[in-house]
């Protein structure tokens, strides 16, 4: 049965098992880069953005009126002769159903795929009443007949080698299986649960959809398995979570039209099946099928009207946010959930499944945004992630020492400073005088940590830097700031040095502001919502946006932080308002102010041609939106940009995340080098600090003689010099 | 019509559905006995078959010595090799049929058959779902109905997303689009 880590300790030998299973990385990988090709051409030539807010608006008007969708679907549906139940919780639907059984003189049940059945447990109280209960998704007949829970939402035993069901299936038939032959265990499935189909007295569905409208049902399936469950037995209970309800036929061909395509990109199931009321029967004696539909609560309600929870059953359970993630791709879903898998199953969990469950998983998230970027209704997933964590943190009344003390020491920008000055100081004996990383990593991290090097602090911060460095530009085309972030300015100087170098050649006149703090994002990603809160104002009051044209970023993760982080946590702070629009308004990432402002050509710059890889920050191509002018820069500047594969997927850094999981980050850190060297590149460059610091510490551990950049760094290495 | 013709039969062929163009009843029958022949199949059911139809199908099979069973197909779970059905519409969007499957007959025909032929006049293809939205609509509002969406056969990837045809419902389904004359 389905084993998920309460606590860290566990969670972390679970996780280092998961790793070592070779086959299950392999099988993710491959379904991983062959969606992300079918999906885009399953979308060809739809907006998929307007269908998207249309079905997120859509959901979002039906959650306020879920009580009188239930009533019209309840009237529609009885009055076509089913009979609709409605169950507070999962026990009580597990009881409604059982009860179904007995008064009908039940003793086998076949069963189609549902996740709502998943989660109530339906099938161990079933068997423990005495039931002879079969799964007959392939899928879930092979789980259930290894006695384990699904590892994907929609693909439940991706987990599995052909070599493994081949066995399992040679075992329960007692007759040789040939393992090879993926088409023969087909029919050997076929065969077995055919005769199951046959003798069953009653079928258990979920449902994709409920149609208010009409009291209907709808449900897709690939196999055809939920048809013959539909049809064959003489009862058929339908078990269905109440946010599956939709007002009209029009919201659910909406949905119909995005959920095949957004799970595996196939344009459609093989099946949609739509039913009313009791149909004809002739297995049944009064030659009308005994349906009962079961509409599942279980803390839906009281869900829907969370102000900031509430998004998160707009879930149409298509698995994208699984398929997309890259922890998900390493660890597979028995690790990254608990009966809902991957970013919705981390927040899903904590509320059907409550905190003991969610409590390790909910940290196992990178705030990549692959899975925000995919998902069909628009679930901020990593923002809620995150929210769940802070809740647990606040059910269990206690926090980490570690979150007090960052929040006590970033709420004070000189206690901080101060301190970084002083670490930078003390690391002295450790760190080597060539490479400048550290000799060895402090006693604090165990071995797991040692998948990359990392760069000592600067000897001196870019903000003492800065009386010295600044330029005085006479007539400048624009004034700008730098928010240089912590990486910046006290790890990595020299690309906010390379900025002074280009932007004085470009006749800008830059400010470093030096008020400004960390941005807050790491506070963030630990939940400290309030020490964030106060962070951003401190830096809105520091970076004083209406002095200057732009306010630039060199870290993507400030930057998408401060764009769309700010606005919700100043959100109930009006008196900020004016500057953070500002702040918005003139915010941009080094690139985009190259090429769309500067627009800088390729006269000014060493033609060199050196064949060079990208690594897109996810902050960046997700979190800003910004996709095309890093590369056109690369171009212009005079490089050789070698595309390589999965240019947008996540570094595994993640800030805090790669301390927390190191061996995960290593991980997915190792397969996006095998890429870049793959391509052949003399040069990896990014345009996050965060990222460099990941990357090159990757490179450095293998003896790579790939060079790792920041963007501004390559830029002005490229710089002709009058 | 063309078009919509067009992309009926290739947006279906992408699911491995066999689509042809016919141009009479008599040619969908003739049709339905080669395959289930050419198959080794032995049985055709064929539910909701027009009565003079019906006559034709039943001489054509006995020269060739098939059966068509008679209903209820209840009582053939487990020996219906073909099931030759008409197709309400088509939506050529996604290569799919839909079928007013209300007869607990129909549904046993399509559903646990080997093979699958359903025939359509070539005016019934829409070009998306949307556009039956009303026919739809009104199935659903008139009482107790089970409505089904068909594209391509049977199909499944849950073991090492390797797709194979047939693990349920029928392994081969073909459409045959009948062109007025």
């Amino acid at each position: 049965m389905i084993q998920t880590a309460k606590d860290m300790k566990t969670y972390r030998k679970k996780i280092k098992a998961a790793l070592k299973n070779k086959f299950l990385r392999k099988a993710l990988d491959n379904f991983a880069s062959a969606y992300k090709v079918s999906r885009a051409k399953a979308f060809e030539g739809i907006d998929l953005d307007a269908l998207k807010d249309e079905i997120a608006q859509g959901k979002d008007e039906a959650l306020t009126q879920i009580e009188s969708l239930f009533l019209r679907f309840k009237a529609g549906a009885e009055a076509a002769g089913a009979i609709v139940h409605l169950a507070k919780t999962a026990e009580e639907a597990n009881e409604i159903i059982a009860k179904i059984g007995k008064d009908n003189g039940v003793k086998t049940m076949v069963k189609s795929k549902s996740m709502t059945a998943e989660e109530t447990h339906l099938n161990d109280l079933l068997e423990a009443r005495g039931f002879t209960v079969t799964e007959t998704d392939l899928g879930e007949w092979i789980i259930q007949l290894r006695h384990e829970g699904p590892s994907h939402m929609v693909m439940p035993a991706i987990h599995l080698s052909r070599w493994q069901v081949g066995t399992l299936f040679s075992d329960v038939t007692k007759k040789p299986v040939d393992l090879e032959d993926i088409d023969r265990m087909v029919k050997v499935a076929r065969k077995e649960l055919r005769l199951a189909f046959l003798t069953a007295d009653m079928g258990i569905s979920g449902a994709n959809l409920a149609i208010a409208e009409t009291g209907t049902l709808g449900i897709i399936s690939n196999e055809g398995n939920a048809r013959l469950t539909t049809t064959l037995p003489r009862v058929h209970v339908a078990l269905v979570g109440l946010e599956k309800l939709v007002p009209d036929l029009a919201a659910a061909l909406r949905i119909i039209k995005i959920l095949p395509k957004n799970a595996t990109g196939q344009a459609l199931t093989s099946y949609v099946t739509w039913i009313t009321g009791a149909v004809e029967c002739g297995a049944s004696a009064t030659g009308k099928k005994i349906l009962r539909i079961v509409f599942l609560d279980n803390g839906r309600l009281e869900l829907a009207r969370d102000p900031v929870f509430s998004e998160a059953i707009r879930c149409i359970r298509c698995g994208a946010c699984s398929n997309v993630c890259p922890v998900y791709g390493k660890v597979g879903g028995h690790t990254l959930g608990h009966v809902y898998i991957g970013a919705i199953g981390l927040i899903l969990t904590y509320f059907y499944h409550g905190k003991d469950n969610a409590r390790a998983i909910v940290k196992n998230c990178l705030n990549c945004q692959a899975c925000k970027s995919v998902c069909p209704v628009n679930i901020d997933l990593p923002f809620l992630i995150k929210k769940v964590y802070a809740n647990i943190l606040k059910d269990e009344g206690k926090k980490p020492a570690k979150n007090t003390v960052l929040s006590a020491v970033m709420k004070n920008r000189r206690l901080f400073h101060t301190l970084l000055r002083m670490a930078s100081a003390l690391q002295k004996p450790l760190v080597q005088k060539d490479t400048g990383v550290l000799r060895h990593l402090p006693f604090i991290f165990g071995k797991s940590h040692d998948f990359r090097t990392l760069p000592a602090l600067a000897k001196t911060p870019f903000r003492d830097q800065w009386p010295a460095l600044r330029p005085r530009i006479q007539n400048p085309r624009f004034r700008v700031a730098l928010f240089g972030g912590c990486v910046v300015d006290f790890v990595s100087p020299e690309q906010a040095i390379a900025l002074v170098r280009l932007l004085s050649a470009h006749k800008v006149q830059m400010e470093y502001p030096l008020g400004q703090s960390c941005c807050g994002l790491p506070a963030m990603m630990m939940a400290e919502e309030e020490t964030a809160a106060e962070v951003a104002v401190q830096n809105l009051e520091a970076l004083e946006p209406w002095r200057y044209d732009y306010i630039l970023v060199l870290c993507a993760s400030c930057g998408s932080h401060m764009k769309e982080g700010y606005s919700r946590l100043l959100a109930g702070k009006p008196k900020q308002a004016g500057k953070l629009h500002q702040l918005q308004d003139k915010l941009m990432d080094f690139s985009s102010f190259m090429v769309n402002v500067l627009k800088v050509k390729p006269e000014d710059f060493i033609q060199n041609q050196r064949r060079t890889a990208y690594h897109s920050p996810c902050h960046l191509c997700r979190g800003l939106g910004v996709t095309q002018e890093p590369r056109e820069l690369l171009r212009t500047v005079g490089l050789d940009y070698a595309p390589c594969k999965d240019e947008d997927v996540c570094c595994g850094f993640g800030g805090s995340y790669s301390l927390e999981f190191p061996e995960i980050s290593a991980e997915i850190l190792g397969q996006k080098l095998d890429h870049v060297e793959a391509a052949g590149a003399e040069v990896l460059v990014t345009d996050c600090p965060g990222c460099v610091l990941q990357l090159r510490g990757g490179m450095n551990k293998r003896n790579s003689r790939i060079q790792v950049r920041h963007i501004a760094e390559i830029v002005a290495d490229n710089l002709k010099t009058p | 019509m063309e078009e919509l013709m067009d992309q009926m039969k290739e947006k279906a062929g992408l699911v491995q559905a066999v689509v042809s163009i016919v141009s009479s009843m008599e040619e969908v029958l003739h049709r339905a006995v080669d395959i289930t022949l050419g198959q080794g199949g032995k049985t055709i059911a064929a539910p909701g078959l027009a009565p003079e139809s019906l006559k034709r199908l039943e001489d054509l099979c006995k020269a060739a010595r098939l059966t068509v069973l008679s209903p209820p197909f209840r009582s053939h779970l487990s020996g219906i090799h073909t099931a030759l059905t008409h197709a309400d519409w088509a939506i050529a969007e996604t290569g799919t049929l839909v079928l007013d499957s209300n007869s607990e007959d129909l549904r046993i025909a399509t559903m646990l058959s080997e093979t699958h032929m359903a025939f359509l006049p070539v005016s019934r293809i829409v070009p998306d779902a949307p556009a039956l939205s009303a026919w739809l609509v009104e199935k659903m509002k008139s009482g107790a109905g089970y409505l089904s969406f068909i594209t391509g056969a049977s199909r499944t990837a849950d073991i090492e997303l390797v797709l194979a045809t047939g693990v349920h419902g029928p392994q081969e389904l073909h459409i045959l689009m009948m062109e007025e004359t």
